[in-house]
């Protein structure tokens, strides 16, 4: 205040604005406040501008949707060209889904519980049934069974908020040596739906608790020179989870026990398995960075410019017994000899103790010939150098079901990546310019299926305006990538004694085989006048898997877009955009029993095709004095179907003649209409009137039908479909 | 909401550049605001008018524009008019770059912006800003990268996305525009590191990890917007079998038989509902159970 005084600040609230919000929404759906808070009553915004009397000092407040769940607020103070202070807290929900229901209660930070009663009535029920006949453990009278202890479930929300902090303060950014810290919070509190599995036949949904905090802090330097200039620095991350494990009752086991079918629980052939679950969540991790970049101008219109960094990634968490299951032992597979699989003290470690170590290189160097030519190197190294431990493990527990006496090892998957490339640049007539680019990427894996690929990608652009009022770009790139060889037994690499392999051998995993793919662009500006805008494109992508046997054979997608927008001058605008993408999808399986099928009659395949449409308007008009009218909409669908295919007489369909196909493979629809009229009372003051409706849709084939009891699922079904919203808001606009 | 396109500022027949001429051609910003009050006056509000400028340059408007005294001579002169927006694109950058060289304009020389002929004016406005930070030619960075990245602009509108269009996040949270020493101007080393920046809980390492999630997160997600779960570029469970097709269930045919209706929910498969795969390998990510081997239980 008194600096502020001394200094003659003057301050300015513009706008300072006051909004009463109706909303009206006709289902519980969470995808209507699925990032944002939109509940009826009463909100604010408001941005303050400060600045000393010399213009040296600026001040500025901003606060936007002040007391909602997505509010923003930002300071900024500063001395011009010799620091500023930054200050921003912006908070983000994320919701999944409304009103699901869950038979536990929450007891504890990650613990969900069972009433006793409740799960020894269960137990006994299913114990009966399977007594008396086991066959008739099916899903029907498992639903039957659940069924009145749902009705009276308790509901749960499903969602989060991320509250995120950061500050920062630049030092003598107009200087030649400039410094900048910065430190950055984020805390992420709430829950999100979580598989939390008992076996095949008993998949428990969980709310999984979300109490995150990440900090970090970064320390940088800047030296501008005449001729080039460096940064340097370091960057330190911390992540933290207050709740690392998740413990819960099994709704169909009130005491613990084992067999060697537990895993199929329940169900005719076994009723076994623990009592309570376990399960790790996001272990705390850690981040060492330390960077440097540079760039420099050389005689003879040379330039280079490049960057290092070390990052040094750590996590070193306490690790969970194999089990809480007290009926199960552990067997060492060399002695024989059995041990409490319940005890932390009988692993062969007691921390994960992993440790990754990333050296990033990246460097461009580049000239002019003449006025028309530009050639630019690139080199781009990522070495993901993974010094975590092998650990042997005696075996693990299947489902907190079953001691499996099968001896895994954890491998620490690492790999090198390089690029080498040009960029040729080619002037080759005044505002028209012609690009080579030429990149090969190269892969070095360990543990891998793939263990080294090459892949050369060659780009062709043109981009012209041969009048002021038409700007055309176009490209097109071809790449193909090769690769030397694909090892199928690299799967067996978490097993201290291979098995024999039970996988296709055939190529697929297509983030590493073999692949050409080529992409096209055709981008069109047309300004007719100096108040129209005719803009149309169409872009094109196709990549092939010739070589794969299985897996993703082939992905193409195209899309077309035309916009034209109409601005004559301050008191109208209009646009009007359409954009439609086309999506072709193709892959392959083969379906096997528990030996790998070497029959292509087996062979199963998926087309899938996806078409997605997007429409969008706006009109600005000031059509009398002080009057605004603003309208915008947008119009999304998606249509997407999935077209089976298999040979009779194979595996796949078994009895049947022919598969069943998918044609809500996705299907949803958003159309959103916003209509505002604002009306400026006095120099300083402005009403307005909005109205918002929003119509949601979706029918997908993986939500289809949801219930909170389902064959092998007892789900959460937390409501996240359809609804249709409509909005009214009055504010006043102030500004003073 | 839609952006429209910003209005593009035609190319004319370009005078010498502004710089070549020598300091005795300069009049200084008096003598400019004499016919140009609304601009000096605007200018006076955004950082080129601040107190601070002058300590870079005492030049005032020529500073950028280059002398004016031709101008200030022959005012209804068009070829003397010295507009930055009438200069070749690289010497549109070039006036800016004199001052913004260093920071995040460091590796705008070679960036792809740069290399396709974009210039600083192109996106940014100094005399007619819709935004104060950054002085953008529209009223957000979204916006403003939409005009031209219309394939972008329409997966933000799909049902799974980040919250870029509830204005939570911009594209230059990930991206730098300026030019970056990654591909696609992503701000950090490799598109996973990006991604790790909001999502710690990924990093790991893990005991057991999903190796392509190491190698990189598009390997499954598309991040600006997906019809599927979680920005899948496929749907689960058929993401997983484009991988995955050992014995039993990962290779198994999961057509709209194993998909449950009301009439007949038994004909459900937890593999194909819900979350499919993950309704049982939860850990895809990476897990630290000594039991997980697959990834959960």
């Amino acid at each position: 205040g008194q600096d502020a005084a001394a200094q003659g600040f003057r301050f300015r609230v513009d706008p300072l604005v006051f909004t009463l919000l109706e909303t009206d929404v006709d289902t519980d759906s969470a995808k209507f406040e699925e990032y944002r808070d939109l509940g009826s009553g009463f909100l604010a915004s408001l941005d303050v501008e400060g600045e000393s009397a010399d213009h040296n000092r600026t001040f500025d407040f901003a606060a936007s949707r002040i007391g909602r769940e997505d509010a923003r607020y930002t300071l900024a103070y500063g001395l011009s060209g010799r620091y500023e202070l930054r200050l921003d807290y912006n908070k983000i929900p994320h919701r999944f889904g409304n009103g699901g229901r869950m038979l536990w209660s929450r007891t504890g930070p990650g613990v969900y519980e069972i009433a006793d009663p409740l799960q020894g009535a269960i137990q006994g029920a299913v114990q009966q049934q399977f007594t008396a006949n086991r066959t008739g453990v099916t899903f029907a009278f498992l639903d039957q069974l659940l069924t009145p202890y749902l009705a009276a479930a308790q509901e749960v929300d499903l969602g989060l908020r991320r509250d995120r902090t950061a500050a920062r303060l630049d030092l003598g950014r107009m200087g030649r040596l400039a410094w900048g810290v910065e430190y950055t919070h984020e805390n992420r509190s709430g829950n999100r739906p979580f598989g939390a599995s008992f076996g095949f036949n008993n998949v428990t949904e969980l709310p999984e608790p979300i109490e995150y905090d990440t900090t970090g802090a970064e320390l940088a330097g800047e030296w501008k020179g005449e001729r080039g200039g460096a940064r340097f620095g370091v960057r330190h991350s911390v992540f933290e989870n207050d709740v690392s494990t998740l413990v819960w009752d099994n709704p169909f086991r009130a005491t613990d026990s084992t067999d060697a079918n537990a895993y199929q629980s329940p169900s005719s052939s076994s009723i076994n398995g623990a009592a309570r679950g376990f399960a790790d969540l996001a272990p705390d991790n850690r981040s060492s960075v330390v960077f440097a970049d540079g760039r420099a101008r050389f005689a003879g219109d040379w330039w280079a410019s490049g960057s290092a960094s070390y990052n040094v990634m750590t996590q070193d968490e306490p690790l969970l017994p194999y089990t809480l299951n007290s009926a199960i032992r552990g067997i060492d597979p060399h002695t024989h000899a059995t041990f409490d699989a319940t005890d932390p003290a009988n692993l062969p470690v007691r921390n994960a103790d992993t440790e990754v170590q990333v050296l990033a290189l990246n460097g461009d160097v580049g000239t002019r010939f003449g006025e028309a030519v530009s050639l630019v190197f690139r080199y781009r190294y990522y070495d993901y150098d993974n010094r975590s431990p092998r650990i042997e493990f005696p075996g693990y527990v299947r489902f907190h079901a079953v001691w499996e006496e099968i001896p895994r090892v954890t491998v620490p998957y690492a790999y090198a990546r390089q690029d080498l490339g040009f960029d040729l640049d080619w002037e080759v007539f005044r505002d028209s310019s012609l690009g080579l680019a030429y990149r090969r990427q190269t892969w070095d894996r360990e543990f891998r299926e793939v263990e080294g690929s090459d892949e050369d990608v060659v780009t062709l652009s043109f981009d012209t305006r041969p009048t002021r009022r038409l700007n055309l770009r176009a490209s097109y790139e071809i790449a193909d990538r090769s690769i030397d060889g694909y090892r199928v037994e690299a799967q067996e690499e978490s097993f201290a004694d291979p098995e024999g392999t039970n996988n296709q051998p055939g190529l697929r995993k297509y983030a590493q085989a073999a692949r050409e793919y080529d992409q096209w662009r055709l981008l069109a500006d047309f300004y007719p006048t100096d108040a129209w805008t005719f803009t149309a494109g169409i872009t094109g992508r196709d990549e092939e898997y010739d070589e794969s046997a299985h897996g993703l054979l082939a992905d193409e997608v195209i899309q077309y877009n035309a916009e034209v927008s109409y601005a004559p001058g301050e008191k109208l605008n209009f646009y009007l955009f359409g954009h439609r993408a086309d999506r072709d999808v193709f892959q392959r399986g083969r379906q096997s029993g528990s030996a790998p099928s070497t029959r292509p009659i087996d062979d199963w395949s998926i087309d899938f095709d996806e078409v997605n449409d997007t429409w969008g308007l706006g009109l600005t008009s000031r059509f009398a004095e002080g009057w605004t009218a603003d309208v915008s909409g947008n119009w999304t669908e998606s249509d997407g179907f999935a077209d089976f295919f298999a040979v009779p007489g194979g595996l796949p369909l078994g009895a049947r003649t022919a598969p069943i196909d998918l044609p809500n493979y996705e299907d949803i629809e958003l159309f959103a209409l916003q209509g505002r009229l604002d009306y400026r009372i006095a120099e300083n003051a402005e009403a307005g009137f909005t109205y918002r409706h929003e119509d949601y849709t979706i029918d997908s084939f993986i939500l289809q039908d949801l219930r909170n009891y389902l064959p092998g699922a007892l789900l959460l079904n937390a409501d996240n479909g359809d609804y249709q919203a409509d909005m009214f808001m009055l504010d006043l606009t102030l500004a003073f | 909401s839609g952006a429209a396109p910003p209005q593009q500022e035609p190319a004319e027949p370009q005078p010498a550049p502004a710089h070549a001429a020598t300091a005795a051609a300069y009049v200084g910003a008096e003598t400019c605001a004499a016919c140009h009050d609304s601009e000096a006056t605007h200018l006076a509000g955004t950082p080129h008018g601040k107190a601070a400028f002058g300590r870079l340059s005492d030049l005032g408007c020529e500073t950028c524009h280059g002398p004016g005294a031709a101008h200030a001579e022959n005012p209804d002169d068009p070829a003397l008019h010295p507009r930055v927006d009438r200069l070749s694109v690289a010497a549109q950058s070039a006036v800016c770059r004199t001052c913004h060289d260093g920071g995040q304009q460091m590796f705008w020389q070679g960036s792809r912006h740069q290399m396709r002929g974009l210039s600083c004016i192109s996106c940014h406005s100094v005399h007619a800003p819709k935004t104060e930070q950054a002085q953008l030619k529209t009223a957000t960075v979204s916006e403003q990268c939409f005009a031209c990245h219309k394939d972008v602009r329409a997966e933000t509108w799909k049902n799974s996305h980040h919250p870029i269009r509830e204005g939570k996040i911009s594209c230059s949270d990930c991206h730098n525009p300026h030019g970056a020493s990654t591909p696609k101007l992503i701000r950090a080393v490799s598109v996973n590191d990006q991604c790790y920046s909001c999502h710690a809980e990924k990093r790991g390492p893990f005991l057991w990890d999903h190796p392509p999630v190491r190698e990189s997160c598009l390997t499954c997600h598309t991040p600006h917007g997906s019809n599927h779960l979680k920005l899948q570029k496929t749907s689960v469970p058929y993401l997983c079998q484009q991988c995955h097709a050992n014995t039993r269930h990962p290779g198994t045919l999961y057509d709209g038989l194993r998909v449950p209706t009301l009439e007949d929910p038994a004909r459900g498969s937890n593999r194909v509902f819900n979350r499919a795969c993950l309704d049982c390998h939860a850990a895809i990510h990476g897990s630290n159970h000594p039991s997980a081997p697959y990834l959960a239980h």
